[in-house]
């Protein structure tokens, strides 16, 4: 069964007032949201510790729902900042392989370049978004990225630096 | 399976809360600047014309700017403290740019003959204003920054900008209602300044302390 956001937004305001029954419906409808939401977002194996962990923000962060607005656009807000997250996370265990040749992309360019992702891709040049999707979405390293793209290592490495830059301004831009 | 027994956790942990409000944003920033504004009134002392009830011309519009700008901003503010995909407030853009006009004003002006003059840029009085908005500022911002903490804001980086540009505008506008300078000049170095140097602050030090 899926839950419309007229029933989420009336379960929420009751589990802001304690309701154990409503609150329980709400999370099992919202993880299935966010199982959904995140598919094709990142890479598989993280989906499902992303699911927990937007779930426990939604627990923390409750009280900032208002419940006179629609809930699902501050579920996909919740979803969304914690997504980003994740993807910070990664690029940082990520960074020791690009570090050489990605000096000057700041992180927070980095981090920036990632809202959105999927639809911003659509914005760059085919072989920046080919090779941005398979290193930063599907996990890829640098050399595979190279084999499955056909382009030599050092020119994966500038364009994703230069895709990332494309897509900060872009964000920016929004 | 982990997940069902995460939202037993979750369920077992529940606790009626309180929805977050803006007007609570609100009425800390207000407070904040309004004992900036009395801690200026008993130390400094208020402009002659104000306690008067007749302000110069100049004092009034930049007092309304600096309000104008501290609003606008801090509409922004309290209203990212209840995320929602979709919804933005982009008000504060357009009083930073009627903001802007001083700081124009002046440049233009200073690119004519008579230049930028140096009794404003060495004025004894700039350093206060400077030292006085920023602390002030400091104060309504850290007010401010608490009262984020129960929200769930996410984009940090510009709350921090806003943050500071919020405070920034009501501690210079505390400051403001003792300012005996009726320079346009003035206004576009050290009020701008102290502005641009909070709104600096805030995005250096708010996102640290709001990110959750």
């Amino acid at each position: 069964m899926k839950a419309d956001d007229a029933s989420l937004q009336r379960l929420m305001a009751l589990a802001q007032q304690g309701d154990a029954v409503a609150y329980r419906t709400v999370l099992v409808a919202c993880q299935r949201w966010l199982l959904r939401y995140f598919s094709g977002r990142i890479v598989p194996a993280q989906v499902d510790d992303l699911v927990q962990e937007t779930l426990a923000s939604l627990h923390s962060k409750r009280a900032s729902y208002d419940p006179s607005r629609p809930f699902l656009p501050w579920l996909a807000a919740i979803a969304r900042y914690r997504w980003v997250d994740q993807l910070r996370r990664t690029y940082r265990q990520q960074e020791d392989e690009l570090h050489e040749d990605v000096v000057g992309a700041d992180e927070e360019e980095s981090i920036a370049a990632r809202i959105s992702l999927d639809r911003l891709l659509g914005f760059l040049p085919e072989r920046q978004a080919h090779v941005i999707r398979l290193v930063k979405i599907d996990g890829h390293s640098i050399t595979e990225a190279a084999l499955r793209s056909g382009q030599s290592e050092p020119l994966v490495k500038v364009n994703i630096h230069r895709g990332l830059k494309k897509l900060a301004a872009l964000i920016e831009s929004e | 399976m982990t997940m069902t027994i995460d939202i037993e956790t979750l369920v077992a942990d529940l606790q009626p809360v309180r929805p977050v409000s803006p007007r609570g944003g609100v009425l800390i920033a207000l407070v904040a600047a309004a004992v900036v504004v009395a801690v200026v009134a008993a130390t400094l002392g208020l402009r002659p014309d104000f306690v008067a009830g007749d302000p110069h011309p100049v004092v009034m519009m930049r007092e309304g700017m600096l309000l104008l700008l501290g609003f606008a901003s801090l509409a922004a503010v309290v209203a990212s403290a209840r995320p929602g995909v979709g919804q933005s407030s982009t008000g504060w853009r357009w009083a930073l740019a009627a903001a802007s006009l001083f700081p124009l004003t002046s440049i233009a002006l200073s690119m004519t003959s008579t230049g930028f003059p140096m009794d404003v840029l060495f004025s004894v009085d700039g350093p206060w204003c400077f030292g006085v908005s920023i602390g002030g500022g400091l104060l309504i911002g850290a007010g401010l920054t608490l009262w984020l903490r129960s929200g769930a804001p996410t984009a940090i980086n510009r709350i921090g900008w806003l943050v500071g540009l919020t405070s920034g505008s009501f501690g210079a506008f505390a400051y403001g209602l003792h300012c005996s300078s009726i320079s346009v000049f003035y206004v576009g170095l050290w009020y701008t300044g102290a502005i641009m140097l909070c709104a600096l602050l805030g995005r250096l030090i708010v996102p640290r302390l709001i990110r959750w």
